[in-house]
């Protein structure tokens, strides 16, 4: 009861930060960004010409009246038909979003989990050798370009130059084997970039834990190292850790994955994102920021309930 | 009183503790020596910073490292050279022969387990129990320091207990094996003062129950004549003087023992205008004075306090480290 009632409270209050994060973002892309107009007209269009089609694509309308009918489509999550290729919005994001969660959730959870570990790994010897030598890689890792990376590791992988065990790119799923293969590449490039930073500010937040006058309680007590850790303090740091996982999944799931998949040719949200804002395809455009608003408010009410599993003193009221 | 009591339980002998920072070396404790026997309880007094929680780590191997260690000297209890074992060893020894309790009841709980999880945890490490058999020792335990409906609030996490309370706690978890010997660090200090004494009662009560040796680590001079029978004065890493309670409170020796007892507010007959204090600073450790450590701030320093620095001198029961001790009564 008290989590529904937080759940709903939490919901309503999160529906000016939707409004906000789509009144921005779409003034930003009728102002600003490419649209559709001269796509579909031939060569020196007249006046009337553009006027016409500027009429047929709703360009015309006031911005209030614009903005009104997105927000009507947001509730009905209905954003109508791709301007692009005529498929329908939300049978687009059906399609795409399931490869892009397949895609990245493997290394996600890799880069966090190695992340987390690593990070206790560099904390239990802090200023020792082990701690330099994983921070160093970690500033390495966080200092190469993702774009190097990503085609270092084609090179590495996937090319005769290399090691030729994987397939360059596409995405062509019949058995789990062949997801293995296609998605191995893409999982240590998005590993090597996350590390760099999930490292450094796991260590950070560890370290930080460690030096809580309840660590010293306990090795007054006598507990050994490995419980010390693994449970004393990983479950002090886990505020943190779930606040910095959390909220990166809206952006793992739609946007993260953006230029892994233009380099690897996935066709998931990001690369059809990535096309929609070429292209000007403003329906896309517009469902997918309005979704990420929507999963980054669904996300900040999951972390709040985590918390209160992971910490009796959060209350929920 | 008398002197010789056999073995000591606890025997520090030329501890010094240095911490590494970037200034510098810096020697926290420098070559302490006492004994502790078994069932009395002994404080060790000091301002802060003048090596007192260091001593207690420093019994548990707790000194932190890097960037501490202990520098040299030796600590035996009951005959065993702790000095020198391994983290292992030693682990069998925290929180089962010797206990610490800390000053911060508020933050020296892990706040994301429950009382009864912490306690319990003690006891099958220590003691071999089952859970179920900690769990009624824990309860056990916690009934014995006043915690009414132990069987509840074993349940509840540290947050929901009062100060009093999970000062109470820690004494429980601490007791709970049966200690020969117990470091309480600043157990009162941070609580408020119709608590402080019901603690340092419960304590003493205890004491005398588990017929255990409490090293009372305070910079409250009050706390130490109603508790302990005898007491170390620390200033700046070294012992200044020692001695049993009354000689030490009727009659100091050593100036700064003797500043300390001046400076506790009393009711007296004429108010004071202000309460006597101990003028000047502590020196800074990383750049101690070539002489007496306390010459700076001393009345009675000369210049043979400056040129080198008093050794511990024996007086029956007592020592000091002074040239020109005070003779009368305070």
């Amino acid at each position: 009861m008290e989590l529904l009632q937080y759940s709903i409270r939490k919901i309503i209050a999160g529906i000016p930060l939707i409004i906000g994060v789509t009144l921005i973002s779409f003034l930003l892309m009728v102002y600003f960004g490419p649209d559709k107009t001269f796509d579909l007209l031939g060569k020196n269009p007249t006046a009337e010409e553009i006027a016409e089609v500027r009429e047929q694509l709703g360009y015309n309308k006031p911005f209030v009246v614009r903005y009104a009918e997105y927000l009507r489509e947001l509730v009905t999550f209905d954003f109508g038909r791709s301007e692009s290729t005529g498929e329908p919005v939300t049978g687009l994001l059906a399609r795409t979003i399931p490869v892009s969660a397949a895609l990245s959730l493997p290394g996600f959870i890799l880069g966090n989990l190695l992340g987390v570990l690593l990070g206790l790994l560099a904390a239990f010897y802090r200023g020792g050798a082990p701690d330099k030598f994983i921070m160093a890689s970690a500033a390495v890792g966080m200092s190469i370009s993702f774009l190097i990376v990503i085609i270092a590791f084609q090179i590495i992988f996937s090319s005769s130059f290399g090691l030729n065990l994987f397939p360059v790119r596409g995405w062509s799923m019949d058995t789990f084997g062949d997801y293995v293969r296609y998605v191995t590449v893409p999982t240590l490039a998005m590993v090597f970039v996350a590390l760099g930073y999930n490292t450094r500010f796991y260590r950070s937040v560890i370290v930080e834990e460690m030096n809580r006058d309840h660590v010293r309680t306990a090795r007054a007590f006598g507990v050994p190292p490995a419980q010390l850790y693994y449970k004393l303090i990983l479950k002090n740091a886990l505020i943190p850790i779930i606040t910095r996982i959390m909220f990166s999944i809206p952006f793992v799931i739609i946007s993260g994955s953006l230029l892994i998949e233009q380099y690897f040719g996935i066709p998931g949200v990001g690369k059809a994102t990535y096309d929609a804002i070429t292209t000007g395809d403003q329906p896309v455009l517009k469902a997918v920021v309005a979704l990420t608003a929507i999963l980054l408010v669904a996300a900040q009410l999951l972390t709040d309930i985590l918390y209160r599993a992971v910490d009796p003193r959060v209350s929920l009221r | 009183m008398s002197v010789s009591r056999g073995t000591p339980l606890l025997r520090v002998r030329d501890l010094a503790v240095e911490f590494a920072t970037p200034q510098g070396t810096v020697r926290a404790v420098d070559g302490i020596s006492f004994d502790v026997h078994e069932n009395e309880t002994v404080g060790i007094v000091g301002e802060s910073g003048c090596g007192k929680t260091v001593t207690g780590l420093a019994i548990l191997g707790l000194i932190p490292s890097p960037p501490g260690r202990i520098a040299a000297g030796s600590i035996q209890f009951a005959g065993r050279e702790l000095v020198g074992l391994d983290e292992e060893a030693l682990r069998a020894v925290r929180g089962s022969d010797i206990s610490m309790i800390f000053q911060e009841p508020m933050t020296a709980l892990n706040p994301v387990f429950t009382v009864g999880s912490q306690m319990t945890d003690v006891l099958k490490r220590h003691k071999g129990l089952t859970a179920e058999q900690a769990r009624r020792e824990a309860i056990d335990m916690l009934g014995k320091v006043g915690i009414p409906a132990a069987a509840r609030r074993i349940d509840e996490y540290p947050h929901q207990l009062s100060g009093g309370m999970r000062q109470r706690v820690m004494i429980a978890m601490a007791l709970s094996c049966g200690p020969k010997l117990l470091v309480a660090d600043e157990p009162s200090t941070a609580l408020d003062v119709t608590t402080q004494a019901q603690v340092l009662e419960l304590i003493n009560a205890l004491q005398d129950e588990f017929g255990m040796a409490v090293i009372l680590i305070t910079h409250d001079l009050g706390v130490v004549a109603e508790t302990c029978r005898r007491a170390i004065v620390m200033y700046c890493g070294k012992i200044v003087e020692k001695a049993p309670i009354e000689p030490l409170f009727d009659r100091p020796r050593h100036p700064y023992t003797h500043g300390l007892l001046d400076s506790i507010p009393r009711i007296r007959a004429d108010k004071l205008d202000r309460l006597p204090t101990i003028e000047g600073r502590v020196p800074d450790l990383l750049h101690l004075p070539s002489g007496c450590r306390f010459a700076d701030r001393c009345a009675r320093a000369t210049n043979e306090c400056r040129a080198a620095e008093p050794d511990l001198r024996r007086d029956g029961d007592a020592a000091f480290a002074c040239f020109h001790p005070w003779e009368g009564a305070a």
